[in-house]
């Protein structure tokens, strides 16, 4: 199999004289795994993925798919590519089954495996009836369908642009261990605001901010620079509130999530989640004591907070 | 990754389909189909059709109510004047299914989420283009068809069909044909210009039906021969039926005065279709191909 690849090198985009939206990109990335794309709305995410497939033309630099530039030859650059860009709408009129089969004999595959690949994709990502007209379906079954769309042909680069946008949680919890799945053997970039979608799929990260990267690093290496300021705490039987006193003084918030665990925000330091722990334990026997998942999050809006006061 | 990723393991232990390399002219074929289908399934594609045959149903019933002896003597007993005389408002409905089916054709990809399904495919622009153009341009021809067919069977109804001068109506068809491509042309290439598909459905209209008609007259009334209006090389579909015609008519207003009424011939009026294409065709495409995904 083709070892997948993406590339920016040197790219800008600017939509009007004096606001680019992306100033002098530049990272590379091949074989197999999961990159997640960061930044707040309007940092450049969505038109890094659009200069990447070609649907804008870099105002300088270039974009490489699998090491063609797109600019310069959109079919071989797309080959070997699923994108999943902003809301991809099928025509209405069409069914599942034919906005599929448009994408995989685009793709080229035979009818024969189109119809596996539709089968495989309904499988994976439990799709509407495959009869029913696009026009018809619930905005988190166009999202599945979409998704499907970028897997028909099973390309080696997945360009995902927020892919559990418009799905509910179990719908997320589906696509995300899709994607887990998936980066075993594709290389795949996804822009997005779901944090968790970000700790459980990607290896990588690359923060973005006003079209600058500002962070581009191993996952746990991003969320280890930020200390998590936050724990959750389970006992195993209920917590006496009497007893919180001193948890209270320590921390700059506690909350009763429910009569056995506890959510405890505090400095961040490590000598206070030491002594933390030990008050925990003295309130009674303590299950589990762990950072929230949100020290991404943390890290997130530590490292835009940062940026923002350093400008 | 290098970034990193590393290793490419099987997947899974499933095979990976094959795909095989796909030529221009099948990623052709496959946007032409799958626009095809589109088409045929929308309200406007029905909405055109059963206007055509109502208005055709009414011209004809009016026609066969009135008796075959009266429409003999209004279409001066020949077979090709009928013929002709219906069929000289094929432009129009060529212009409304070319609006109609090509207005939209590429706006589309930059109004909606369509263009997120079908750009970010390995189809180049200009194939993309060809397929939806060659679809507009099916059912343009099938709208036409349809009037051409309610004209077939006014004539060997009135007439015969011995009578039907079958060369004349295929040339007609023909021309039809090519009036369509020109009128595609122009729509397409508005649609690539435009951003809102809405927008580009009604400039090709006021612009192909509304504003060269009005020039036209205008000119007309000027002693000037309109040949760079499409409606008027239109003219050219019922100019092959049309035994007595003129190509340059004097009508009188009054004493000593009068206007000049042009009328296409067949020559002349496909020379100024393909000028059209020729010219409307590759400036879509160019269009096209440099537009930006930028909503």
């Amino acid at each position: 199999m083709n070892m997948g690849s993406f590339e920016v090198r040197h790219l800008s985009k600017s939509f009007r004289a004096g606001a680019p939206a992306l100033r002098d990109l530049s990272f590379r990335y091949e074989g197999a795994g999961a990159v997640g794309y960061l930044g707040p709305n309007g940092a450049g995410k969505t038109t890094t993925l659009k200069l990447l497939v070609g649907l804008l033309r870099p105002s300088s630099g270039h974009a490489f798919l699998n090491g063609v530039d797109p600019m310069v030859d959109r079919k071989r650059a797309l080959w070997d590519v699923g994108a999943l860009i902003e809301t991809p709408e099928p025509y209405p009129t069409l069914n599942v089954h034919e906005a599929l089969d448009h994408v995989g004999r685009a793709r080229g595959l035979s009818r024969d495996d189109v119809d596996g690949e539709v089968d495989r994709c309904h499988e994976l990502l439990d799709l509407p009836p495959l009869g029913h007209r696009i026009g018809w379906l619930s905005k988190g079954q166009r999202q599945r369908v979409a998704i499907a769309a970028a897997l028909m042909g099973d390309p080696s680069v997945l360009l995902l642009d927020e892919p559990t946008s418009g799905l509910d949680p179990a719908e997320r919890v589906v696509v995300r261990r899709l994607l887990y799945r998936l980066k075993r053997d594709h290389l795949v970039f996804m822009s997005t605001h779901q944090m968790v979608d970000v700790t459980e799929v990607c290896d990588d990260l690359i923060f973005l901010h006003r079209g600058r990267v500002l962070v581009r690093d191993r996952l746990d290496r991003v969320a280890g620079r930020i200390h998590s300021r936050q724990v959750d705490v389970e006992f195993a039987r209920p917590v006496p509130t009497e007893g919180l006193a001193e948890v209270r003084a320590l921390a700059t918030q506690v909350t009763a999530v429910s009569e056995r665990r506890l959510r405890i925000s505090f400095d961040g330091h490590d000598e206070t989640r030491v002594r933390l722990l030990e008050l925990c334990r003295n309130l009674g026997p303590v299950i589990q004591f762990a950072s929230t998942s949100l020290a991404l999050e943390e890290a997130y809006v530590e490292l835009i907070a940062q940026t923002s006061e350093a400008s | 990754m290098s970034g990193a990723p590393t290793s490419t393991p099987p997947r899974g232990g499933r095979t990976r389909p094959s795909r095989h390399w796909v030529s221009d002219f099948q990623h052709w074929e496959i946007a032409t189909i799958h626009q095809l289908e589109h088409y045929l399934r929308t309200n406007r594609f029905y909405g055109l059709l059963g206007f055509v045959v109502v208005i055709s149903g009414l011209s004809l019933g009016f026609q066969v109510d009135a008796g075959v002896a009266a429409v003999r003597v209004e279409q001066l007993y020949r077979t090709s004047e009928y013929l002709s005389n219906f069929l000289a408002y094929t432009p129009l409905w060529i212009i409304l299914a070319a609006a109609f089916f090509g207005g939209d054709a590429l706006s589309i990809d930059f109004s909606s989420g369509t263009g997120y399904y079908t750009l970010v495919l390995p189809i180049r622009r200009p194939v993309l283009l060809a397929g939806r153009y060659a679809a507009a341009a099916l059912v343009t021809l099938a709208i036409a068809g349809v009037y051409y067919a309610f004209a077939l069977a006014g004539a060997i109804y009135f007439f015969s069909a011995s009578s039907v001068p079958w060369a004349h109506v295929a040339t007609s068809f023909g021309v039809a044909a090519l009036f369509a491509l020109a009128a595609l042309s122009v729509a397409f290439c508005v649609s690539a210009f435009l951003h809102s598909p809405a927008a580009g459905v009604l400039v090709t209209v006021l612009a192909l039906y509304v504003g060269f008609t009005v020039l036209q007259s205008v000119l007309e009334l000027a002693g000037l021969e309109p040949w760079f209006s499409l409606p008027y090389a239109g003219g050219a579909m019922a100019t092959v039926l049309d035994t007595d015609f003129i190509h340059q008519q004097n009508v009188p207003l009054g004493a000593d005065q009068y206007y000049i009424v042009w009328v296409a011939t067949v020559t002349e009026g496909v020379l100024i279709m393909a000028g059209y294409v020729a010219a409307f065709l590759p400036l879509s495409a160019y269009l096209y191909q440099r537009k930006e995904s930028t909503g």
